[in-house]
């Protein structure tokens, strides 16, 4: 009985340190951005627009969400249909799968809506637990085209079904520093900029001249990698069959140089240090997409305000982003889908939503209005929108998986390994596949 | 009619007790069951389960990393299971012969790092160790060791010797109380005799306390390597679940963790978790056979 008690004490234990665990990678990801001041709704405009829909509609709606974003619609939301009460739930990502997987598998209380990010999108979408957003009595069709093929892309099914969207659409750039620019390269400008970045090898060099003059190029170079994703030109997995691109070889000579001449703060990504580093003088650029921008830079620039720029580097590229979809089984898929619709293909509500928070949207035409207009002060007036047009424009190779968490996890591991000269490049590139074929048997891997 | 009352009055006994049994069947045993159940099967944990017989423990029996996760577990356990219960002896020993001001402050104050929560301790060591510029770095560094900044998390001996102690340091207050409550059971009248007869403290420690609180000892160590085994908490935070550097601190929970809430390999997780309970059933056996032997030889 005893020994029971210390068991259960021990397991209780181990539930209070998960549940502290999640407090704090939440805090994390959204720093500086807790809004005591609510988003302004798309109150006036919207007002005007909802002949077409029944403001009637009552319901009480129940999200999970791997993030806050979604808690900022709800009030634009709500002034058009004052009767659909919405809940959201905030779980963190380390947990979401672990909390969702259990509801579903039972049906009980199974969310109307939830989230699926990046790492594991691509999971949910083909195991068919959302609706396809095509069908009745969704029937998206029209105001899908004014939507990226990106988002579209990765929350459509093997079979075709469209099961997934989302209100983001995540270009990447380099996020550098104009102050620092200028006093080591001279030069200022964006176009200027990514001359000094325009292929890898310039970029080590580019970062060697940094290193001279005292500044460290890269924030880390996982920051790197998630351009150099998009630098090659497939997957991991194609038809169930572990791909390793000749570029990732390649990039696995890129860490170890940026690592053995010390080019990065030697941190991961979301470490407190590489974080401080935005408010440092010492880091010259942060390699991120939009959402990079929007939680990193400017949640923390303050006394860097107006000191960044954006530039393109030696590719185009596209990384993470956040979906969601309407649970098949759910008893309010009416009321659900009134409010997915409003967060991914209410144009009017997007562009208020951006312009408050500084994000790149999935609806083109929203964007294209928001490029006419203002620039960031935190970039020194730079539009992002005509910036991430310009990528976009670029097509960036896309190269989601439903693998991808932990091939990309173990990829760092034996990229680590091979920076540090604790193994060669073969045994390095060996361990990454022997990792990826305990993670995945499944997978065939030559 | 007498007999009656009493056989009524029994009733009431079993009503009572029932609240664990009824918790105990649908939080404990069920659990259980299922993932027996759960070990014969393929699951992603979202598409209907297949049966697929003992192919999950043919893997597991050849499975490298379900090894080497297990000598990580027993290692880390080891490492730092051996100072507790010296470093408890030692304490016991000086709090309950010796008359120690503020014996009960030290008390609480080695007990404290139990009160805080897992999660945290391993974050609080990553700030202290982790990059260049961490707290320990910048005191290196301006102290002008050479070679500083050092990577601490890259080095596989020096993160899994961290876990041992942060492991120790959490523990240590706890095994001394439980020590002491042990000590405190024997019959003061033993000491006294001992004392009249002129036994030195060291003698009587050895002599007396010593084996008398061997089933303190017996039940600390099962509960130790059961909780020990299950190590999961600190060497996650501490590695970001991975387990790195070099899979080092990737402990058996840590493992089926990872293949199952993040492979999505549901009945291959729950293979290695009965896998796991047939190592921690082996080791509580065999620890608990060593000690009564140990008694028997010196009884004989």
């Amino acid at each position: 009985m005893k020994k029971k008690m210390l068991s259960l004490l021990l397991a209780a234990a181990m539930c209070v340190g998960a549940l502290a665990g999640c407090g704090q990678s939440q805090t994390q990801e959204d720093t500086g951005e807790q809004t005591a001041d609510a988003p302004q709704p798309a109150a006036e405009t919207d007002a005007g627009e909802t002949d077409g829909v029944d403001a009637d509609l009552a319901a009480e709606l129940n999200i999970w969400s791997s993030g806050e974003e979604l808690q900022r619609f709800v009030e634009g939301f709500n002034q058009i249909y004052p009767n659909i009460k919405v809940n959201i739930t905030v779980i963190p990502n380390t947990e979401f799968l672990s909390k969702l997987t259990p509801v579903i598998s039972s049906g009980q209380d199974v969310p109307d809506i939830f989230t699926g990010e990046s790492d594991y999108v691509r999971y949910l979408v083909n195991a068919g637990v959302w609706d396809d957003l095509s069908q009745a009595p969704y029937s998206a069709s029209e105001a899908l085209e004014d939507v990226w093929d990106y988002v579209k892309d990765v929350g459509t099914d093997d079979t075709g079904a469209i099961r997934a969207l989302s209100w983001q659409t995540t270009p990447g750039s380099v996020i550098y520093r104009r102050d620092l620019a200028e006093e080591v390269l001279g030069v200022s400008e964006p176009e200027d900029v990514a001359a000094y970045l325009s292929d890898y090898d310039k970029m080590l060099e580019t970062a060697a001249v940094m290193k001279e003059a005292g500044i460290t190029m890269f924030g880390s170079w996982e920051d790197v990698m998630l351009m150099a994703l998009s630098y090659r030109d497939q997957p991991w997995v194609v038809d169930g069959k572990l791909v390793i691109d000749p570029k990732m070889e390649d990039f696995l000579d890129i860490v170890k140089t940026i690592q053995e001449n010390g080019y990065d703060l030697n941190v991961s990504e979301w470490d407190p240090e590489w974080i401080a580093g935005v408010e440092g003088d010492s880091v010259f650029c942060y390699i991120l997409p939009t959402w990079g921008y929007s939680f990193v830079i400017k949640a923390n620039a303050v006394n860097t305000m107006g000191k960044w720029g954006l530039c393109e580097g030696p590719n185009p590229y596209i990384n993470g982003g956040t979906w969601l979809g309407i649970y098949k089984d759910s008893p309010n898929k009416e009321a659900a889908w009134a409010f997915l619709e409003y967060v991914t293909l209410n144009s009017e509500a997007l562009q208020e939503y951006a312009s408050e928070y500084g994000e790149y949207v999935d609806c083109k035409s929203a964007n294209d209005k928001l490029a006419q207009g203002e620039g960031e002060e935190t970039l020194a007036g730079q539009n992002i929108y005509e910036f991430y047009n310009q990528v976009m424009s670029e097509k960036p190779h896309v190269t989601i998986t439903e693998y991808d968490g932990q091939i990309n996890s173990a990829f760092k591991t034996a990229a680590k390994a091979y920076a540090t000269g604790k193994l060669s490049k073969e045994e390095a590139i060996e361990q990454f596949k022997n990792d990826v074929a305990t993670n995945y048997p499944e997978l065939i891997i030559e | 009619m007498k007999k009656k009352s009493i056989n009524d009055r029994s009733k009431y006994g079993y009503l009572f007790i029932s609240p664990f049994f009824i918790a105990f069947i649908f939080l404990g045993l069920y659990p259980v069951l299922f993932t027996f159940s759960l070990s014969l099967q393929k699951w992603d944990g979202l598409a209907p389960e297949t049966f697929v017989g003992l192919a999950n423990f043919k893997r597991l029996l050849t499975d490298r990393i379900f090894y080497l996760s297990i000598w990580n577990t027993l290692r880390i356990w080891i490492i730092s299971y051996i100072p507790q219960i010296l470093a408890a002896l030692l304490l016991s020993a000086i709090f309950t012969m010796y008359s120690v001001k503020g014996m009960k402050m030290f008390r609480a104050v080695y007990y404290l790092p139990n009160l805080v929560t897992a999660a945290s301790v391993g974050l609080l060591f990553n700030l202290l160790f982790n990059g260049n510029k961490s707290v320990v770095n910048n005191i290196l560094q301006a102290l002008q060791i050479p070679g500083a900044p050092f990577d601490f998390f890259n080095d596989p001996v020096f993160t899994s010797g961290l876990t041992s102690y942060i492991q120790w340091w959490m523990w240590f207050g706890y095994t001394t109380i439980l020590v002491m409550a042990g000590i405190t059971t024997i019959d003061r009248n033993l000491f006294e005799a001992a004392q009249i007869d002129g036994a030195s403290k060291g003698q009587t420690y050895r002599k007396i306390t010593l084996p008398l609180i061997k089933p303190t000892i017996v039940y600390i160590t099962i509960t130790s390597i059961i909780g020990g085994m299950q190590l999961f908490d600190v060497p996650s935070t501490m590695s970001d679940g991975t387990g790195e550097p070099d899979k080092a601190i990737l402990t058996v929970s840590m493992y089926l963790y990872n293949q199952g809430f993040k492979n999505h390999n549901y009945g291959y997780s729950a293979a290695i978790s009965v896998g796991l309970f047939a190592v921690i059933g082996l080791m509580s056996i065999l620890s608990l056979k060593a000690m009564k032997r140990k008694g028997e030889d010196r009884n004989g």
